[in-house]
Order: C-alpha cells, then structure tokens, then sequence
C-alpha cells in the first residue's frame, strides 16, 4: 500500500506521546524497565481482545459480553487446577472449549434469529457473569496451588531470557524486512503506486528502532514477557486472516455493504458465525492471560474489558458501522489505552477517576469515527 | 454580443484523471445555453467550477465575468455575483416552510428577532415570480417534486442570481411539471436572467435553449445555434461515432437449453399470499431472453428469486445445466454458474468504499487462492484483465468505486458477475442511469457472451432496448406470463397489450 499518512494518524502518534509525557513527569517509575515490561503484559492482555473484537466490528456487529467472558474461562481453569487439581494445561481445554461454545452459540443466535448483536451480548455479558460467579462460588480461587508455579502462572511470569529476546527481535526484524521489500517488488511489478525508497527505509528503519528499544527496554528485566509473543502469534493470524484470506475480505464486504456480499455469493450468515467463533478463542486466550496475570480468579477479573477493547478498536480507526479497520491501528489503539490505564494504576488514581477517564477516552474515541464517517 | 460569463481554455486535474482539458464556454446575456454530454464528459466539474465549488486557482486557464476575471473563492464569492445553481438533488429543509426555506440564512429581521410579516410577503412575491400558487406557509414536505423545484428557484430569485444554472432538472419530473419548468425559463429568460440548463433529454434541449454546446472525455466539442443543428448531430458530438443501429444485435444460432423454470410459485416469505404464478421459461445458450412488464409485474422478484436471493418457493423448479436450483442461496446459484447484475447497482452490486480491485474479484475470491491464502498475483492479473476488456475509465484498480461514474461503476458490477464464468447472466436493467456511450458497450458485451454460447437473461423497462436486444421476450403481468414473442412478433403494441 501506497503510505497516507493523515492528520488522524498524527493526532493519534501526538496523544501516545502526551499520555507518555504526562506520566513520566507525574511518575518517574512510569518509564521505568519494570513498569515497561508490566506495560508490554497489560498491552499484550488488552491488544489481543481487542484483535478478537476486531473480527466482529468489522462485519459490522459487536461484543459486550467479552468481559465477563473473560472472567468465566479464568474461573473454568482456576477451580480446575487449584479445586480439583488438575493439571493446568489439562485444564485449559475444557475452558477454551467452552468459550468456542458460547461463541459459536452467541453468533448462531445473532445470525439465525436476526436478533442485534448489542442485545445478544448484553444478555451474555450478565448471564456469563453470573455463571463466572457461580463457577468460583464467589471466592477468590488462585491460578497456583500454594504458589508453587504452574503452566497458568507462568503465562504471565515466563520472560523469555535476554539472549533469546535478542534473537527472536532479530529474527522478526529479518522477516519484516524480507515482507516489505517482497510486497514492494511485488506491487511495483503490478503496476501499482509504491512508496519511494527512502521512504520504505525509513519506516523500516523506525520500526526497527522501536523493536530495539523495546527489548533493550525488557531486557533490562527480565526479557520479554511470554504475552507478547502470544500477541505477537496472535496479530500475525488475524493480519493474515484479514488481509490474505476470503474470510477476510468477506468480512470487510460484509461491514460495507451486507446486502451486495450476500448477492455476491458471500456466505454471510456462516462468515458472521466464523468471526464471532474466532473471538471466542481470542477470549479463551485472554481469559486465562488476564485471571494469570490477576494471580487468582476473583469476581472482578474481566470487569469493564470489553469497553477497553472496543475503544481499543475504535481508537485504532476501526469503524463501528463496519468495513474499515486494520490490525496495526487496533494494536496501536491499544497501547494508547493499556498506557492510560497502567499510568492511572502507578499514579494509585482512584477508581471513581479511573472510570470517568476510560469513559472519556471510549467516548472521545467515538466522536471521532462518528466526525471521520462523515467526511 | 460579449459575454455574460466565459470559461476561457480551462484545464481541470484530479489526481490521475483530467477532468477537463481547455475547455470553452461562454454564456450571453438573456439566453438559455444548453450543456449536453455523457456521464463523464465534464459536465459536473464544470459547474462546480462556475459555482465557485472549486476555487480559483484549483485549475488552469479563466473565469470571466462581463468585465473581468473572476476569482471565486467560494460558493458565496459566485453567489455574490448572483450565480446559482439548482442541482438534481434538491437542498430544502422539508420540515420548514416554503418561506422558511426561501430565506433559509438570510432571514429579515427586526433587530434581533425574525421579522415574520416581511418574511411571508416578500416570499409570496417570489412564489408568483415563478408561477407557484400555494401559501407560503406550507411545510415544503407537502409539495411535490416539480413544486420544490420552483421554491428553489424563488430561493434563487431572492438572492438576485442573474444566471441559474439547473442540472438535470427535469429528471424526477412528470410532462406536465417539465412544461411549467420550461415556460418558467421562458419567463425568466425575458426578464433577462440567463440560465445554463444540462439535460440528456435532447427534446427538452431543442425546445429551450438558443445555443447547445456538447462536452465529450473533459473537451468541448462544439457549440450551435439551436436552428442551425439537429439532434443527430448533437447525439454524433456527444458519442463520437455515428450510431448507425442503436441496438447492435447480432443474432446467434441458439443452442442447448441452460436454463429452465418450470411452473414456478413463489411467495415474499412462507406464509405470505403467493407473488409469482405458474412462471415457465427456458433459456438456451447464446441466446437473449428479455423480460418485460410494467412496475410491479415481478421481473425483479423472478430473477432474484431464482438466484437465490429473494422469496420462499411454494412449488415449481428450476434446473441450470441440469442442477436443480431450491432458489435460496446465491452461493449454490454462483457455483452452477448463474450470476446476477442487479437493478440497483448501489445498493445490491457493490461496497462502495473500497477499491475496484476489491469489487471485482469479490464473488471469485475463494477460487482465487492457493491453499487457504489469496494468490494476489493472480487476482490481479484477473481483475487487470477484466478493468481492460471492460475499459473502466479510471486511474487503477485501486481508485474508490464510489467516486466512479453510473457506467463504470456498472461495468465493475458487469465484470465481478463475469469473472465467477457464468453460463447463464441476469442483467436486471443493465443500462439504468448511464450514458449513451456506456449503453452501448453493454450492448455490445452481451452480444460477445452469447457468440461465446452463454445464455442472458434480460429485464428492461424500455421497450426498445428490449426489442432491439432479444431474441425472444417474456411478458410479465402482475406475477403471471401474459406473453411471450419472438424477435420478429414483437411490436409494442403487442407486448404492452401482454404486460396490460
């Protein structure tokens, strides 16, 4: 793609700037490698709902009962492994399955009875809350029994070491570059408009700086947090699927014009039910990274989630009417949000502030796509 | 006589298309001067650059008024000096009244309060300036269409505009509001208001305007004094070429039936009372089936129906190439090889902001790939050719396709049904709302696909675009076959007496 940088793109780039700024002065821990690496974990947690929510924003439906999802899965793993001692990975499979259920179901009910997507995650943001906190019986249930670790702990507190950081981020680095200059060649043999040289460079060149800072920035730890490279696994899927795949574009058809795809032989009702089974994994994931990363599941793990998620989306230009999004603007929506909320934490803000700020960023976020729709 | 505004050798470019190329025009005082063109020729840009919606400096060459060189900045910068555009999309407030909307931002006022009494007398002046003998007063919802035009005209009036400039005006109207338009212009025209008046309706042009200039691909071609031309002279400049035959139908030998209907009744759902009776056809290859019929006679419903996109199927079958069709799934209609350009292109044939590359390939995709990804480079050598032998007038298949022209746009919808390697095609209304030119080359497309042995279906609500491209025609009445004829039965007369 031929690079148009907008004024949108800027003010986006300026506001992660300024939310840095702002806490770096307010805190000097804020930059510091520590808080780094917890930011990388909250970051990773966030972008990966957010790439889920991404699936069904796009076709243009929604999702509110991510959250309590959330919430449900962590708890499914957790009275498993600490109640029943099972072991974790064991664990895991009926949690994740269960989530692809009521995500298969929750798209089914969407699709077949033409029921809005806003109701139908409504219903199941309360009932999956419920049924989390019937699950855990209310208690706080911890991921490890007496602390020793297990294979759900260190989903969040597995740092890959300083020397193999340095090579995976070598190794990304390598294959990016090989990507761009290929698509480049590629494109300028089709005919089509190409950045100029030193311009691809130079956006390579940037990234690479940002890749080096941050594992400098990590390493500095402990490595980089296992989170990240399931983000990393997790944004390289979506990307392709989105980009690469009839899925994909079929999912952008759908959220421009639902009723065009379907004469055009997209099988809308089964690629709506897809995108929304495909969320119910990414909520599996991030079910159990976050109820790690809480250390235990309680009955607040997941709470307001799915509004991080959808601001996540809605900051990275995703269009709630549909049709327009990418992964690299979701991720970097995501980062604006994971900074806010980390900076908020660190600075001990009160929770009543913390909700009017989230709902000021969400509503921002979505006076803009409303103001850019319209041009 | 000199010129009352003049367009002097003006270039106009948009990224990757110049819309315009030296062009000339000049308006004289107290005349109606027709603009005539096909969709794309320039018309549009043209007025937005008398109107000030594109500013000075944003194309080469001059604007002039009577005395000078005019420098619009802005809408308001020709307003001033009383230019005013009446566009085919009006811009009332349907909620206020007729007056209301008149002085809709420059109301009189009594300090700072609206004074209502000058308001509602100085609009009914203007209303019987052009002739409209309704209370000020009205909500403008409760006018029709030819009566909102009119308070645009007043509103016009009302600003001292000394050239109206109408585009398309009489293209939602019915005869009897295009003959209360035209003497009004009459009207006005004596009272020294010059107009530009852009219509594809070359009656209305030769019964109204004292010169007619043609722009064709951005240039201007020519402009006549209305008594010294004719209109196949006109439509030549307009199009390029002679149209010798304006319906090119090269009959080709049919062979095997592709398609076949029989007894079809079908319902808008279950349990609703039954829209289409006892509906049997057969399509062969290379062959034009038209179907015709009045509004409501259900030529839509049957194609959509049989593609799989509409009703529920009391009983009936359909067979294509021998599969049966249950007529509820476009993806089972594509994959026996039926495809469908539907009537409204916009809302049923395209995703209007993404790229022509995108609309293209959409209904191939999935056989676009290798293993589960999207082989691009084959897509777009597929599309590549298809944008070519379509010849879509655009910069690349990555230009927007809702900034394209109606037929090229229509081509795109053409070329995405094309790709999937149909062996039969519904064209519902293929040539609605694009040019002459463009009309043409679909004309010309179905015959290539039947002389290659595929089967088309077409519907059409005009009757010699009908006539002229079947080889036999079906004759819809409320739901029901009332007729069907070969090519040499067909007269209107019998096959409205079918469709009645």
């Amino acid at each position: 793609m031929k690079t148009r940088l907008s004024p949108r793109d800027f003010s986006l780039f300026l506001s992660l700037v300024a939310v840095w700024a702002f806490f770096a002065v307010a805190s000097p821990q804020y930059l510091s490698a520590r808080n780094l690496s917890a930011l990388s974990v909250e970051l990773a947690i966030t972008a990966t709902l957010a790439l889920g929510m991404l699936l069904v924003i796009l076709p243009g439906h929604i999702d509110l009962s991510v959250g309590s999802g959330v919430g449900l899965v962590g708890g499914i793993a957790a009275v498993l492994v600490f109640n029943h001692g099972w072991p974790a990975p064991l664990a895991f499979i009926p949690a994740v399955a269960v989530a692809l259920l009521l995500w298969l179901g929750q798209g089914a009910l969407i699709v077949r009875q033409r029921i809005p997507a806003f109701i139908i995650t409504l219903g199941g943001l309360l009932v999956f809350k419920g049924v989390f906190w019937l699950v855990i019986n209310t208690h706080t249930v911890p991921v490890a029994p007496g602390g020793r670790p297990n294979m759900f702990s260190l989903l969040t507190t597995y740092y890959l070491p300083p020397f193999a950081s340095y090579t995976v981020i070598a190794l990304v680095l390598v294959g990016l570059v090989i990507v761009t200059l290929r698509a480049r060649r590629r494109r300028f043999s089709m005919g089509f408009e190409t950045d100029d040289a030193e311009l691809t460079f130079l956006k390579l060149f940037l990234t690479g700086q940002a890749l080096l800072l941050f594992v400098l920035a990590v390493n500095q730890f402990r490595g980089i947090p296992l989170p990240v490279l399931i983000l990393g696994v997790v944004a390289l899927l979506i990307q392709m699927i989105t980009r690469h795949t009839p899925f994909g574009r079929h999912l952008y058809a759908i959220g421009g014009n639902e009723e065009a795809a379907f004469i055009s032989g997209v099988p809308v009702q089964r690629v709506v039910i897809g995108a929304y089974v495909l969320l119910g994994g990414i909520v599996a994931i991030t079910g159990l990274l976050q109820t790690a990363y809480s250390g235990a599941s309680t009955t607040t793990v997941g709470d307001s989630m799915e509004l991080d998620a959808i601001a996540a989306c809605v900051i990275g230009g995703t269009s709630l009417r549909g049709g327009r999004g990418s992964v690299l603007g979701v991720i970097f929506g995501a980062l604006i949000m994971a900074s806010l909320l980390n900076g908020m934490t660190l600075l001990a803000v009160s929770p009543e502030l913390k909700f009017i700020a989230r709902g000021a960023v969400l509503t921002l976020a979505v006076w803009m796509d409303v103001k850019l729709a319209k041009r | 006589m000199p010129s009352l505004l003049e367009a002097c050798a003006i270039t106009k470019r948009f990224p990757g298309v110049t819309a315009l190329r030296e062009v000339s025009f000049d308006l004289r005082p107290g005349e109606i001067h027709a603009l005539c063109g096909e969709n794309g020729a320039g018309k549009s840009t043209l007025i937005k650059l008398l109107s000030g919606l594109h500013p000075h400096g944003s194309y080469e060459g001059e604007l002039r008024l009577a005395d000078r060189v005019a420098h619009f900045r802005s809408v308001a910068d020709a307003q001033r000096e009383g230019i005013a555009v009446i566009y085919q999309e009006l811009a009332l407030v349907p909620g206020l009244s007729i007056a209301e909307n008149i002085f809709l931002g420059c109301e009189p006022r009594r300090g700072l309060l609206i004074d209502w009494e000058k308001l509602y007398t100085d609009a009914r002046l203007f209303l019987t300036r052009v002739g409209l003998e309704v209370s000020p007063e009205t909500p403008v919802a409760q006018l029709g269409i030819g009566q909102q035009q009119l308070v645009e005209i007043a509103k016009a009036l009302s600003k001292q505009t000394r050239i109206l400039i109408l585009d398309e005006p009489t293209a939602a109207l019915a005869e009897r509001e295009v003959a209360t338009l035209l003497d009004l212009l009459r009207g006005l025209r004596a009272q020294g208001i010059a107009s530009i008046y852009i219509s594809h309706k070359l009656d209305e042009v030769f019964a109204l305007a004292d010169r007619i200039t043609v722009l064709r691909d951005g240039a201007t071609i020519s402009t006549h004094d209305r008594a010294a031309t004719s209109k196949a002279r006109v439509i030549r400049d307009m199009v390029g070429r002679e149209i010798s035959e304006l319906f090119p139908r090269t009959v080709s030998p049919p062979g095997a039936v592709v398609l076949r209907a029989d007894r079809l009744n079908v319902a808008p759902s279950a349990h609703a009372p039954t829209r289409l009776h006892d509906i049997s056809f057969e399509v062969r290859a290379g062959e034009i089936l038209g179907i015709g019929g009045l509004m409501g006679a259900g030529r839509t419903e049957l194609l959509m129906h049989i593609f799989g996109a509409w009703g529920a199927r009391i009983s009936g079958a359909v067979e294509i190439s021998g599969h049966a069709l249950s007529g509820n799934d476009p993806v089972t209609a594509l994959r026996h090889g039926l495809a469908l350009v539907s009537e409204d292109r916009k809302r049923y044939g395209l995703v209007l902001d993404r790229d022509i590359g995108f609309n293209l390939s959409l209904s191939s995709i999935t056989h676009l790939c290798r293993g589960v990804l999207v082989d691009e480079e084959t897509e777009v050598r597929t599309n590549q050719n298809f944008f070519s032998s379509l010849r879509v007038k655009a910069s690349s298949l990555e230009t927007v396709v809702g900034t394209l022209s109606g037929g090229n746009q229509q081509k795109v919808v053409i070329g995405k049904a094309l790709m999937t390697g149909p062996t039969v095609i519904f064209l519902d209304e293929p040539t609605r709302g694009i040019d002459v030119g463009a009309k043409l080359e679909v004309y010309e497309l179905m015959n290539r696909l039947t002389a290659e042995g595929k089967a088309v279906v077409l519907v059409s609500s005009e009757l010699p675009e009908l006539m002229g491209m079947s080889d036999r025609i079906l004759m819809l009445h409320e739901g029901r076959v009332g007729g069907e004829f070969t090519r040499a039965e067909a007269t209107p007369e019998k096959l409205l007496a079918a469709a009645m």
